[in-house]
């Protein structure tokens, strides 16, 4: 069973960490979870990405839900946002898919083209 | 949607969207009544009587900004629970917040199933840090009763600044629904 203890020694070894390399969010990422996306698997597309950011320790990393942002067309919809730099929008995600950015973009940096449907603000 | 935990995400993200700080989530199994209740709480910005009957009607959204005008999340809710047999109120007080309350047959054939609960609420927490959720899962069977309470605000309080997605964060809130899931019998509903 889980208690708040288990949250007491967590949040001791987040403190320390943070004290090593600072408490900045790299990146944000936002899934769309309106009606359409919702009906279109963006919950799982949620989940993948919370699996892959716990599993490769990414400690400057943030996710968040929204609502509807008008491309329902395109659903699940992702937008991938970093200081000083255009957003990049991602559209028909799968968890697959997550994977991928996770990899290429949110680690390594780089651009998954394919899968862009939109940039910029 | 094809399971009732779809239909529970879609009307989170309504109570977010009415700026909701607060969400207060019951699912109640009872095997003796034949019954899958939910009831979602919330106390956000809440609608005139005018608003709510108009919310439970396809052709109606609130998202005024968009050009298509079909809202379809509460009325396929509420066709859904109507389906089995079950029964969909909701009532809302401008200022005050919305509940919501979906009915079950809990045996009936064309009940869809609860589905992955775990899955809607471990993003819904974590997706909207500013925002605390209080789940209560009750199973019921003959006078049997398990039950699972889990409350975000306490969890944020001990967390200090450590934001939910955090790592261990997400496996600690990820492990405490399974387990809460599973003692109330939640996982295949």
């Amino acid at each position: 069973m889980k208690t708040l203890t288990d949250l007491k020694k967590i949040r001791e070894k987040a403190q320390e960490e943070m004290k090593l390399r600072g408490s900045n969010t790299r990146i944000k990422i936002v899934v769309g979870m309106g009606t359409s996306g919702i009906a279109m698997g963006a919950r799982e597309v949620m989940k993948t990405f919370l699996e892959e950011i716990a599993s490769r320790n990414l400690t400057d990393v943030l996710v968040t839900q929204t609502g509807e942002k008008g491309l329902s067309s395109m659903e699940p919809v992702v937008d991938v946002v970093e200081d000083d730099k255009p957003k990049v929008t991602y559209g028909n995600m799968t968890p697959d898919k997550v994977k991928k950015v996770i990899v290429e973009h949110i680690v390594n940096g780089r651009i998954v083209s394919d899968y862009v449907v939109a940039t910029g603000n | 949607m094809q399971d009732i935990s779809l239909h529970l995400l879609d009307i989170i993200e309504n109570s977010v969207r009415a700026e909701a700080d607060l969400i207060k989530i019951r699912i109640i199994s009872d095997t003796q009544d034949n019954l899958l209740r939910l009831i979602i709480e919330d106390n956000g910005c809440g609608m005139d009587s005018r608003t709510l009957d108009e919310a439970q009607n396809p052709f109606f959204t609130s998202k005024s900004d968009r050009v298509k005008k079909v809202g379809l999340g509460i009325p396929l809710f509420k066709q859904n629970a109507e389906l089995s047999d079950g029964a969909f109120n909701m009532t809302s007080e401008p200022g005050f917040g919305t509940v919501l309350r979906a009915d079950f047959a809990l045996n009936h054939i064309d009940r869809m199933p609860l589905g992955n609960l775990k899955d809607t609420l471990l993003g819904s927490i974590v997706g909207h840090p500013e925002v605390d959720f209080d789940i209560n899962l009750i199973y019921k069977d003959h006078g049997v009763e398990q039950s699972f309470h889990f409350d975000t605000a306490a969890i944020k309080e001990e967390l200090g600044d450590i934001p939910l997605t955090y790592p261990d964060v997400i496996e600690y809130i990820d492990q405490s629904l399974n387990e809460g899931i599973q003692n109330t019998n939640m996982e295949d509903v």
